[in-house]
C-alpha cells in the first residue's frame, strides 16, 4: 500500500477507503479501528463483467482494451481484430444492450457491465447465425462476427427492420472479400424468424 | 498478318473431355457450406486466435525513412526491460548476412541492417511476455541511421542522377530485372507498319497509383519447439512452405519433424506469399522458440501489414491504330512500373486478333514497399486491355462491345482459328464472348440505356454513364496437388490435405466433388485441414484451386468408389473366422453407389447404405465377436486412398489457348459539382465453363466486385514527399469499399464447358476483382466526355477533368 509515485503525496492509503497516511502505523490504527471485519478489499483494476451470463473477475491493466480482455484473457476468439482503431467493426461485441467497438473500450471502464459477444449470439440459438451460413455471408469469415454480433443488436432493438436501415447499421463493417450483399437478405429472413418465433 | 499461332503438342495440358450429363451434386444451389457454422459463430480459429500456454510475444523494429543503413544499434536497455525474454539483432551470428529460404527465392536478410522503404521490418525483433512489452522494448532501442536520398516517382528514379534506392542490391541502377512475364519487350507482328495502316492513330496515358492488400487479419504466427519437434501455426496461402523454410534454416531438423497448422485464412489475396516478408518472421521465431523454450507468437500490427501492394502502380503511354469498323491493327505500349510487374500487354496478345503488338516494359525500383501479385498479377494487362478498348470505341464513336467482338481472338488470329482449335481438342465450340455479352447487355438493359458521351444527364442532375470491359477467363489451372481420402467406419469420408482455402469456400467444393464421383451425400464428405503430413494442395494463386484440386478430388472419389466396391464384394479372414461379403456373390461392376447408399445396379432393392457396410466391415467384427481389445479397426486394411494431380506448368503454356471470356459493365452517376461518381450497378457475366458450386462462383462474382470497384475510386498509398513516410498506412485513412459503396452487382454465369478445369470450369476467384478495377474510367468517360485515366478516380480528379479544379 506504499505509494511510489509521489514524494507530496501520504506515504500509506488505505485500501477500503483511500484515506491517506504518514506512517505504517497509523494506517494500521485506522484499518482496525475502521474496517475491521470487512472483506479484503479488490485489488486495484479489478473488474467484474458477465459474459454471454457467466459473471468474471479479472484484474485488467489500464491500458488494456476490452477486445484484449475478451480475446486474449477470457478466449471469447470470436471477437476479431483488424484494424485495431474502430474502423471496421469486426471487434463489435454487445454492452447493455448496445454494439460498441471493443477495440476502443478500455477494460477497465466496464466494470459491472454486461457483455454479449458472438459466441453468445450463438449459445441462444440466434436465428442469425443460420441465416449468415444459408446466404453464404462469409468467404475468409475473419469480420463476419463482427456482422453478426452488430446485426443482433439491431435486431434488439429493431425487431423489422428495412433493408435500408440494415444497410445501414451494416455500413461501419468492413469485409474485405466482399460479401456485403448477402448481408441484409440474412438479416431480413432472421428478422423474419424473430417475428414468428415472437408471434408463437 | 499475324504471327503463326503455335499448336498445343500432344495434350500436356489435361482437360476433361468426359462431362457427364447430369449431376448429383455439383452445381447445386444449397450445398451447405463446411466453414460457415463455425464462422459465423466466432469458433473459426484463425492464426491471431492462437494462445499456448507461455507463449511469447514477438515484435519487429521498422524503418523511420525510406532509405537507410543501420550504422549502429544499442538494445541494452530494451534487453533490460522486465518481461523481454528474447532480442534478436541484425548483427546477431547465427543469423547475420543470412537469408530466410523459400521456394520463390529470397530476397532479404533475415533481419535486414539495410532499409528501402518506411516501414520494413528490419534490424531486430524483441520476444516479451506481452506485445506490450515487446513494442516497450522496441522503443528503447536506440538506433544510428545513415539516411540516405530516396525516390519515390518511378520516372524519376530512372534519370541519371536520381539516387539509388536500393544500393545494396541493385547498385547504382534502380532498374529491376524481370521476375516473371514476357520481359521487356514483347513483340508481335510490325506495330508500325500496322499504325501506317490505320485509319486513324491516338495517343494517351494513363496512371495507375501504388495500392494494397489491406486483407482482414494482420499477419502472424507461431512456433513452438518440442524437443527437436517444430510446431506452426500460420496465416498464409502457401502454409506448407513455411515447413521447407524452417527446414532450411534448421538443416539437421527433417521436414518430417515440423507440423504445420493452417488454421483458417483471415482473408490473403496472393502478395505475402511470393515475399520474404512473410517467411522471415517464420524462421525468427523459429530461432526465438529455439533459444528461450517457449512457443513464440509474431504479429504484425495494421501498419506493419501494409509493407506491400498490388503490381500495378504505373504509367503507361499508348499508341493504337485502328480502321474505322473497329479493327484494331496495331497497339504500341510502353509501361514503367513502381518495383515488381509484368508486362502489361498480355491480354491483348491472348486474348484478340490484334496482329501488331510492342509492349515495352521497365520495372523501376523506388522507395516504396514490394509490389507483388495481389488479385492478382493480371491487372496491368487487364488495365491495358480495358483502356485501349475503351479509346478505341469512343474515338470511333462505336458501341463498345461491338468494337470487342470485332477483335476478339486468340494470338492475331480470329474466332476461325480458335474454333478449329476447340473442335480438335475436344472443347465445344461455342462463341464464349458473344453469349457473355448478350447476358450482360440485357441484364443492365444496355441497348435502352447506351448514349453518347455527356448527353446522360438524369432528372437529379447528376450525369449518367455507362461502360462495359472484357477478357478471356483465368485459365491458370496448374501447379501439382496431393491428398488422401480415408473412409471413417461410421461411413462418412475424410479429406486428408493441407488446407488451400483462403475463404473461397472451395473446401466445401472438394467435399462436392468427392460425393458426387463416390455417390456419396455431400454432408457426408468432410475436409478437415490435416497439417501433418506433407499433402498440400494447390494454393489459389491465378484461380487454380479448385481447377487443379478439383481433378484431384475427381480421382480421390473415384478411386475411393472403386475400393469401396471391392471391400464390399470381398471375404476375408480374421486368423480364426470367416467375414462374408457385404454383397456376396457381386462383383464392383454389378454395383453402384448413390447417396451415401450402395446397391445393386440389376435390383436395387439389394442394397446397404455405406456406414452399414463400412460398420460391418470394419466394426462389426470386434462387435460381434466381443474381440475388440485385439483386433480394434485393423480387421481389414481401411477404405484409404491417395492420389496425385499434375495440371501444366504455369497454365500459360504455349499454344494452350484460353478459350472462355468474361464481361463486366458498369452504370453509374457523376455530380459534376462535386466531382462525386456514384456507382449504382455493376454487371458481371463470367464463363466459368462450368459452375461446380454457384454460389461459390457468385460470391466471387460480387465479392471481386467490391474489391475492384472500390479500389479505383478510393485505395492508395499516400507517402508524404518530402519524408518518404506513408501517411495512410491504417484503415482510417485508407479506405476500402463498404457495403454502401456499390448500389447493385447483378452476378451472371456462363456454362461453356471450354475450360481446361475438371468439368470443363475454369477459374473465377481473382478475374473479377482484377477486371472491374478498370470499369470506372470508360463510366465516367460516358457520363462527363472527359477521360479520367488516372485512378484512383477520385472526385478532385473528376473535378479536375471537367476544368473545375
Amino acid at each position: 500500500m506504499r505509494r511510489q509515485d509521489s514524494k507530496k503525496s501520504p506515504g500509506f492509503v488505505c485500501p477500503y477507503c483511500s484515506a491517506g497516511f504518514d506512517a505504517y502505523e497509523a494506517v494500521r490504527e485506522h484499518l482496525l479501528a475502521k474496517h475491521s471485519g470487512q472483506p479484503i478489499p479488490e485489488p486495484p483494476g479489478t473488474v467484474s463483467i458477465t459474459v454471454n451470463g457467466q459473471a468474471y473477475k479479472q484484474q485488467v491493466q489500464p491500458e488494456w482494451t476490452l477486445y484484449y480482455l475478451l480475446h486474449d484473457k477470457l478466449g471469447f476468439t470470436g471477437a476479431k481484430q483488424m484494424c485495431d482503431r474502430g474502423a471496421c467493426g469486426s471487434c463489435t461485441v454487445i454492452m447493455d444492450g448496445r454494439s460498441i467497438l471493443s477495440c476502443m473500450t478500455l477494460a477497465i471502464e466496464c466494470d459491472g457491465k454486461r457483455i454479449e459477444t458472438v459466441e453468445g449470439v450463438a449459445a441462444q440459438d440466434h436465428p442469425l447465425i443460420e441465416e449468415y451460413v444459408k446466404n453464404h455471408c462469409m468467404q475468409c469469415g475473419y469480420c463476419t462476427p463482427g456482422f453478426v454480433v452488430t446485426a443482433k443488436g439491431l435486431l434488439d432493438r429493431n425487431i423489422d427492420p428495412t433493408e435500408e436501415e440494415i444497410r445501414e447499421e451494416l455500413a461501419g463493417n468492413l469485409c474485405r472479400c466482399g460479401t456485403y450483399p448477402q448481408h441484409p437478405k440474412a438479416v431480413l429472413e432472421a428478422a423474419r424468424k424473430l417475428r414468428a418465433r415472437s408471434e408463437k | 498478318m499475324a504471327t503463326d499461332a503455335k499448336i498445343m503438342p500432344v495434350n500436356p495440358m489435361e482437360h476433361d473431355k468426359y462431362i457427364p450429363e447430369t449431376f448429383a451434386v455439383l452445381g447445386k444451389r444449397g450445398v451447405r457450406r463446411i466453414d460457415g457454422q463455425r464462422k459465423a459463430s466466432g469458433k473459426a480459429v484463425y492464426a491471431r486466435d492462437i494462445n499456448l500456454s507461455g507463449m511469447l510475444h514477438t515484435r519487429f523494429l521498422t524503418s523511420p525513412y525510406p532509405n537507410a543503413r543501420i550504422k549502429k544499434m544499442d538494445t541494452e536497455k530494451a534487453e533490460a526491460l522486465p518481461g523481454v525474454r528474447c532480442v534478436l539483432r541484425y548483427d546477431d551470428p547465427e543469423i547475420e548476412g543470412k537469408r530466410a529460404a523459400s521456394t520463390h527465392g529470397v530476397e532479404e536478410e533475415i533481419l535486414s541492417r539495410n532499409a528501402y522503404f518506411e516501414g520494413q521490418q528490419l534490424g531486430v525483433a524483441i520476444a516479451a511476455d506481452t506485445e506490450d512489452i515487446a513494442n516497450e522494448a522496441l522503443a528503447l532501442v536506440r538506433v544510428e541511421w545513415e539516411q540516405r536520398p530516396f525516390v519515390l516517382d518511378p520516372v524519376e528514379a530512372v534519370e541519371p542522377d536520381a539516387p539509388p534506392a536500393r544500393l545494396e542490391w541493385l547498385g547504382p541502377s534502380n532498374k529491376l530485372p524481370f521476375f516473371f512475364g514476357a520481359g521487356e519487350a514483347f513483340r508481335v507482328g510490325d506495330v508500325e507498319k500496322g499504325l501506317h495502316e490505320a485509319d486513324r492513330v491516338i495517343e494517351f496515358r494513363t496512371r495507375r497509383r501504388y495500392n494494397g492488400c489491406a486483407d482482414a487479419e494482420p499477419l502472424s504466427g507461431v512456433v513452438k519447439w518440442e524437443g527437436e519437434c517444430a510446431e506452426l501455426w500460420v496465416h498464409h496461402q502457401h502454409p506448407w512452405e513455411h515447413k521447407w523454410v524452417v527446414h532450411q534454416w534448421y538443416p539437421d531438423v527433417p521436414m518430417s519433424k515440423i507440423k504445420i497448422n493452417s488454421p483458417y485464412n483471415g482473408g490473403m489475396f496472393g502478395g505475402w506469399n511470393w515475399i520474404d516478408y512473410s517467411m522471415i518472421p517464420t524462421c525468427v521465431a523459429a530461432i526465438m522458440a529455439k533459444r528461450t523454450g517457449k512457443p513464440v507468437k509474431w504479429v504484425f500490427n495494421r501498419r506493419d501489414d501494409f509493407t506491400f501492394g498490388a503490381m500495378d502502380a504505373m504509367q503507361t503511354e499508348y499508341k493504337v491504330g485502328m480502321k474505322l469498323d473497329g479493327t484494331i491493327t496495331a497497339v504500341k505500349v510502353r509501361t514503367v512500373f513502381e518495383n515488381m510487374a509484368i508486362q502489361a500487354a498480355g491480354h491483348l496478345f491472348e486474348n484478340t486478333r490484334i496482329p501488331n503488338i510492342h509492349s515495352e516494359t521497365l520495372l523501376v525500383q523506388v522507395n516504396k514497399g514490394p509490389t507483388h501479385a495481389l488479385r492478382c498479377e493480371q491487372l496491368p494487362p487487364s488495365s491495358c486491355l480495358t483502356h485501349v478498348f475503351n479509346h478505341v470505341a469512343a474515338e470511333l464513336g462505336l458501341d463498345a462491345t461491338e468494337v470487342a467482338l470485332k477483335n476478339d481472338g486468340c494470338e492475331g488470329r480470329g474466332l476461325d482459328y480458335l474454333a478449329e482449335f476447340k473442335r480438335d481438342h475436344g472443347f465445344p465450340v461455342r462463341d464464349s464472348l458473344r453469349e457473355c455479352i448478350e447476358a450482360g447487355k440485357k441484364a443492365i438493359d444496355w441497348d435502352n440505356k447506351k448514349h453518347a458521351p455527356g448527353a446522360g444527364k438524369l432528372p437529379n442532375g447528376r450525369m449518367h454513364g455507362l461502360s462495359f470491359t472484357w477478357t478471356h477467363e483465368w485459365d491458370d489451372t496448374r501447379g501439382a496437388a496431393c491428398a488422401g481420402l480415408m473412409l471413417q467406419p461410421d461411413g462418412t469420408a475424410s479429406i486428408v490435405g493441407i488446407r488451400a482455402d483462403v475463404g473461397v469456400n472451395a473446401e466445401t467444393t472438394y467435399c462436392e466433388v468427392v460425393a458426387e464421383e463416390m455417390g456419396m451425400r455431400p454432408e457426408d464428405v468432410f475436409f478437415r485441414n490435416q497439417d501433418d503430413a506433407y499433402l498440400p494442395l494447390m494454393t489459389p494463386d491465378g484461380s487454380c484451386n479448385l481447377t487443379t484440386n478439383g481433378y484431384l478430388m475427381q480421382k480421390l472419389g473415384r478411386m475411393a468408389k472403386q475400393k469401396l466396391l471391392e471391400m464390399v464384394t470381398t471375404s476375408f479372414n480374421v486368423i480364426e473366422y470367416d467375414v462374408p461379403a457385404a454383397f456376396p456373390g457381386y462383383t464392383p461392376d454389378d454395383l453402384d453407389v448413390k447417396d451415401s447408399v450402395i446397391f445393386v445396379k440389376a435390383d436395387p432393392s439389394v442394397r446397404k447404405t455405406v456406414a452399414e457396410v463400412a460398420l460391418d466391415v470394419q466394426g462389426a467384427v470386434m462387435r460381434n465377436k466381443n474381440d475388440y481389445a485385439g483386433i480394434q479397426y485393423t480387421a481389414h486394411p481401411p477404405v484409404f486412398v491417395w492420389a496425385w494431380h499434375r495440371q501444366g506448368r504455369f497454365g500459360i503454356e504455349e499454344g494452350r489457348h484460353r478459350l472462355c471470356r468474361q464481361a463486366h459493365f458498369c452504370e453509374v452517376e457523376v455530380d459534376t459539382e462535386t466531382g462525386e461518381v456514384e456507382v449504382k450497378r455493376v454487371v458481371n457475366v463470367n464463363d466459368v465453363g462450368k459452375a461446380l458450386s454457384p454460389e461459390g462462383v457468385e460470391g466471387q462474382q460480387y465479392g471481386g466486385t467490391f474489391m475492384g470497384i472500390g479500389r479505383n475510386r478510393c485505395e492508395e498509398y499516400i507517402w508524404d514527399e518530402k519524408t518518404g513516410v506513408l501517411l495512410n498506412g491504417n484503415l482510417c485513412d485508407y479506405k476500402f469499399a463498404t457495403m454502401n459503396d456499390i448500389g447493385s452487382v447483378d452476378t451472371v454465369i456462363v456454362e461453356t464447358g471450354m475450360g481446361y478445369g475438371p468439368y470443363g470450369s475454369v477459374g473465377v476467384g481473382e478475374v473479377v476483382a482484377t477486371v472491374t478495377t478498370y470499369l470506372l474510367e470508360g463510366a465516367i468517360y460516358n457520363a462527363i466526355g472527359k477521360w479520367v485515366d488516372d485512378s484512383p478516380v477520385t472526385p478532385d480528379k473528376v473535378l479536375a477533368a471537367l476544368g473545375k479544379a
